[in-house]
């Protein structure tokens, strides 16, 4: 009988038996060897009814079971596993709940997704450029030294010349190595090649103060003198086709015969634009003449020494100066003004662009913020639609933390799916935003997707899921149970305060971001108003490094220069040929000093900057001739040396006299030079500057001395500018066959490369200002319509008392008009105080220019209104019968 | 708290009981009135395992040498212990009450 009972066990769930089958079975055999003791009634009833127990427990925990699943002792049930039970189970429900309304899906996680979107790519882009240390050994010990001497002529900041170096690195006990460094274009020849391009000739002590290694090869040593030179990766690639049997030819290159002893490896680069070589040079520390400005140098100090102390040795040590190297006396009380300037070598090369970098990561900052807030507010509405259905299970026993994390979870459904969108968008969008860059960003190229990108993604995802989330769902889960009776309607009035806070909160951020964009836009037209002093439209200018034979000396240049521009002239709409040395906008001039008769002393004068023009260059380039005459447009005079002078050049040489006739003399050079005309200033390098006082000298002067041998920039004048630059190559064959044509641009082209830094930054910020302003304004939009469909049954108890259509819109477009009026005000308020991180980048304009601010809070305001004025008119054109039918 | 659950932990309060023994206790301790069977004693125990007050445990003196199945011992937790005292008192107070309601002396039928 026993046996009977103790198979009945079998009846109970799999789970149940495993787990207590064996007590069972022994308690039922002990119970009924014990009953059969007592008598045969005794155990007669004891089988009847421990069967009948038996069935009906089994059948009840089949269907209400006790014991859930797999065997598991409770004790040793981990909570966190109970944890992760709890939360998978929150996650389908929220995947499930989120499934029925797709349109609010849709609509938060491609809100939040565009805005995180936004923050990945920039911060890939501040994290490649700013937050990587540079690609050196101990970078964060690098320094850039430079030189000021307040009170001079001399620029605010200038490089030191080669006394400086020799000096500092023998003496200073806080620099550990010191190098010059530089870049500037020249000719690079091979027997198949030849081409002007970046390089690069600093001092040997480059590669140790950087702790750069070569590829292959060696680096140059000081017993090479000037003679080798080494390729960077790129160069060994595109030339050589990267063959290491590059090692060890010579090349034309720099003006001389060069041997190739080392090639670097792809990650150096330095100075940071496209560097292709670096040549060879020794410090020397003998024959030196002081005052040679115009080196930069850098320098690895000892661990632990800050700018301001290496700048308290460095003013030491210069002053020592005159006393070791000599020079003039105007040397000498130069020096006695002189002041080191030293900052990390990272600020010297991201320079500007950090600056506008941050500010365009806290532009997309608020861009979130307000994406955050209007995600908050669906969530807000969400969570009151479903007060009832909340109130309905607090009432049969959820515990609060229970809904909030089912609220929470939704929440991170959401993020996850914006954080998808978020990586798709960035990973779309970076390489537009990089190409879009202005050039010379250090290493922007290898922003991308990386694993800190995604990882920052998801943590902004998650976080702003949780500020989105967070508010909405401990509000919602606390509904006092009144709800059920007033049948879930109505709203508190903390939670409309919370709702028109997130509003004002939106209203105030996009007016800052718009403020700070309509600043730049200023900014933008007024550089584009500026007069450079020549003309930007239908000018072409390109390069060409002709050789051979018949090209010996600066005559036998000049005289190939004037023919190839008579071919050029006779080209079908061509105005105007010239050349000139430096173009304006692309390469610079160098400051010389100049003396006039009345200086007596060589070595003194005014430094002013100077370069080379010939043929029609002024006619060509539009700069207007003030007095005197030009160099004559077809026809070299070597025998008369004349120059024409900028009007800055005549004042600052010759003030309050006429500056033609008047005799000039170059440092360096013994002869003098007749100013034959004044002509307009120029902008040389940048719009924003102020001109610079320029002489320009003829191809060729009466003494070799003052012969230009260079491959200067032609200058052509004409309509067709766009599109004249494959005849022009044509005929580049023809003359010159061994010479390719380079550096072409139209100078519109130039000026649009000039502003490219500015007109970027104001298109990335114009973007992120507009998705503010569309945001913000869709943020107010969806509160007021909410608002209305609440208030639906007032106010059509209203309008049945008799208020007008325009009393209801009035009163719904006041309630908006508040809101953004606040907003407005704070938005004023922190632009006020923000503005000035724009800082160098505005132009023409104050941070604080009323103009902009005004145009731009009204702007603000009648889109606020624009907003409101929708959900008003929908208000007033309900029937007053059915609002009151409505529910 | 259900009489079988009250009189399981009430016959766990003393220690660590396996099956039979454990019924043997509830059915001393309620003077023959509980007898509980097989299935609905082991469902009572799967629930207050389930809910947390009574956990497997070591028994407190070594056991007896048995053939086959290791016994499973169960015990009180904590919260166990707490639920049977607070169930203690209410019953202690509910019997009071109605004691005094009905004009009958403590402790006399």
């Amino acid at each position: 009988m026993s046996r009977v009972l103790t198979s009945l066990v079998r009846l109970f769930p799999r789970a149940f038996r495993e787990r207590f089958g064996a007590g069972m079975r022994e308690t039922i055999r002990h119970d009924w060897h014990q009953a059969r003791c007592r008598g045969a009634g005794v155990s007669t009833w004891f089988a009847i009814s421990t069967a009948f127990d038996l069935v009906r427990s089994a059948a009840a925990e089949h269907f209400n079971p006790t014991w859930a699943g797999r065997y598991e002792a409770p004790a040793r049930r981990s909570g966190m596993r109970r944890l992760i039970d709890e939360w998978t189970r929150d996650l389908r429900h929220a995947v499930r709940a989120l499934r029925r309304s797709p349109g609010f899906t849709l609509v938060t996680a491609g809100t939040l997704g565009l805005a995180i979107g936004a923050n990945a790519g920039i911060f890939s882009v501040v994290d490649t450029v700013l937050l990587d240390p540079l690609p050196y050994a101990h970078a964060d010990r690098l320094v850039h030294i430079a030189a000021s001497a307040p009170g001079s002529d001399f620029p605010a900041e200038f490089g030191p010349s080669a006394e400086f170096l020799v000096h500092y690195k023998e003496r200073s006990k806080l620099i550990e190595d010191v190098s010059t460094y530089n870049s500037f274009t020249s000719t690079l020849r091979t027997p198949d090649r030849v081409e002007r391009i970046r390089m690069s000739q600093p001092t040997n002590s480059m590669f140790s103060t950087l702790g750069a290694r070569p590829m292959l090869g060696r680096l140059p040593v000081d017993e090479d003198e000037e003679r080798v030179f080494v390729l960077s990766h790129a160069l060994w690639q595109s030339w050589f086709g990267g063959d290491s049997a590059v090692l060890g030819k010579t090349f034309d290159v720099l003006g001389g015969m060069r041997t190739v002893v080392g090639i670097m490896g792809p990650e150096f680069e330095f100075p940071g634009d496209g560097t292709m070589l670096w040549v060879s040079s020794r410090i020397r520390s003998e024959g030196i003449t002081p005052g040679r400005f115009g080196q930069s140098l850098v320098a690895r100090v000892v661990p632990g020494t800050t700018p301001e102390a290496l700048a308290r040795e460095l003013n030491g040590l210069a002053a020592q100066l005159p006393e070791r190297f000599g020079g003039s006396a105007n040397y000498a009380k130069l020096i006695g003004q002189h002041r080191a300037v030293v900052r990390p070598l990272a600020t010297q090369m991201l320079g500007s662009v950090s600056q506008a970098l941050w500010v365009l990561f806290g532009a997309v900052g608020i861009v979130l913020l307000i994406a955050c807030a209007n995600v908050a507010n669906l969530f807000l509405v969400r969570a009151e639609g479903r007060q009832r259905e909340i109130a309905v299970r607090r009432a049969i026993g959820a515990a609060r933390g229970q809904l909030i994390r089912l609220q929470l979870a939704e929440a991170g459904v959401i993020a996850v799916l914006a954080g998808g969108v978020a990586v798709l968008l960035a990973a779309m969008s970076l390489p537009a935003l990089v190409r879009a860059a202005p050039p010379g960003i250090f290493r922007i190229t290898e922003a991308g997707l990386n694993a800190r990108m995604l990882g920052f993604t998801l943590l902004v995802a998650m976080v702003s899921a949780l500020i989105c989330g967070l508010y909405p769902a401990a509000r919602a889960s606390a509904p006092d149970l009144t709800r059920l009776r007033e049948g879930g309607r109505g709203s508190t009035r903390t939670r409309r305060w919370v709702r028109d806070g997130l509003v004002v909160a939106q209203t105030a951020l996009a007016l800052v971001l718009l403020i700070g964009s309509g600043l730049l836009v200023r900014s933008f037209q007024a550089l584009r108003d500026v007069d450079p002093g020549y003309d930007t439209e239908n000018v072409f200018s390109f390069q060409i490094a002709p050789e051979g034979p018949h090209l010996r000396d600066g005559e036998a240049y000049a005289r190939f220069d004037m023919d190839f521009m008579a071919r050029l002239r006779a080209l079908p709409g061509v105005e105007a040929v010239g050349l000139v040395e430096n173009i304006p906008l692309n390469e610079g001039t160098v400051l010389v000093p100049f003396r006039t008769e009345a200086t007596a002393d060589a070595e003194a004068g005014k430094r002013l900057d100077f370069t080379f023009a010939a043929g029609d260059y002024f006619k060509a380039m539009g700069i207007s001739v003030r007095s005197g005459q030009v160099f004559a447009a077809t026809t070299l005079d070597p025998t008369r040396g004349t120059v024409v002078v900028s009007q800055l050049a005549a004042n600052q040489l010759w003030p309050g006299r006429d500056a033609v006739g008047q005799r000039v003399q170059r440092a360096g050079d013994s002869t003098w030079f007749t100013v034959i005309g004044v002509v307009e200033d120029v902008l040389q390098d940048d719009f924003r500057e102020a001109p610079r006082a320029l002489v320009y000298f003829p191809l060729v002067g009466p003494t070799p001395g003052s012969w230009a041998i260079t491959s200067p920039a032609y200058v052509i004048k004409t309509p067709r500018a766009e599109t004249i630059a494959p005849e022009i190559r044509a005929l580049v064959r023809e003359v010159a066959p061994e010479a390719p044509m380079y550096r072409t641009y139209t100078m519109a082209q130039l000026e649009a490369d000039s502003m490219v830094s500015l007109s970027f930054t104001m298109l990335t910020l114009g973007i992120a200002s507009m998705l503010a302003l569309v945001l913000g304004a869709v943020g107010l939009y969806g509160v007021l319509s909410y608002v209305v469909a609440e208030r639906t049954r007032e106010i059509g108890v209203r309008m049945a008392l008799g208020a007008r259509a325009e009393q209801v819109r009035r009163m719904v477009v006041a309630q908006g008009a508040r809101v953004v009026g606040i907003g407005a005000i704070i938005g004023i308020v922190v632009a006020l105080a923000s503005t000035r991180l724009l800082g160098s980048m505005l132009f023409g304009v104050a941070a604080l220019d009323w103009m902009t601010f005004a145009a731009m809070s009204l702007s603000l305001i009648a889109v606020g209104l624009l907003a409101s004025y929708i959900p008003a008119r929908r208000a007033s054109a309900v029937p007053p019968m059915e609002s009151l039918r409505g529910d | 708290m259900s009489t079988l659950e009250y009189h399981v932990m009430l016959a766990l309060a003393s220690g660590p009981l396996y099956g039979y023994a454990l019924s043997e206790t509830i059915a001393s301790d309620s003077r023959g009135a509980l007898s509980p069977r097989a299935g609905s004693l082991y469902r009572v125990i799967a629930r207050l395992i389930t809910a947390g007050l009574v956990n497997e445990a070591e028994p407190d003196e070594e056991p007896p040498p048995h053939p086959g199945h290791a016994r499973r011992y169960y015990a009180l937790t904590a919260a166990g212990r707490r639920a049977l005292i607070a169930e203690a008192r209410r019953l202690k107070q509910t019997a009071a009450a109605a004691e005094k309601r009905l004009g009958v002396v403590p402790g006399r039928p």
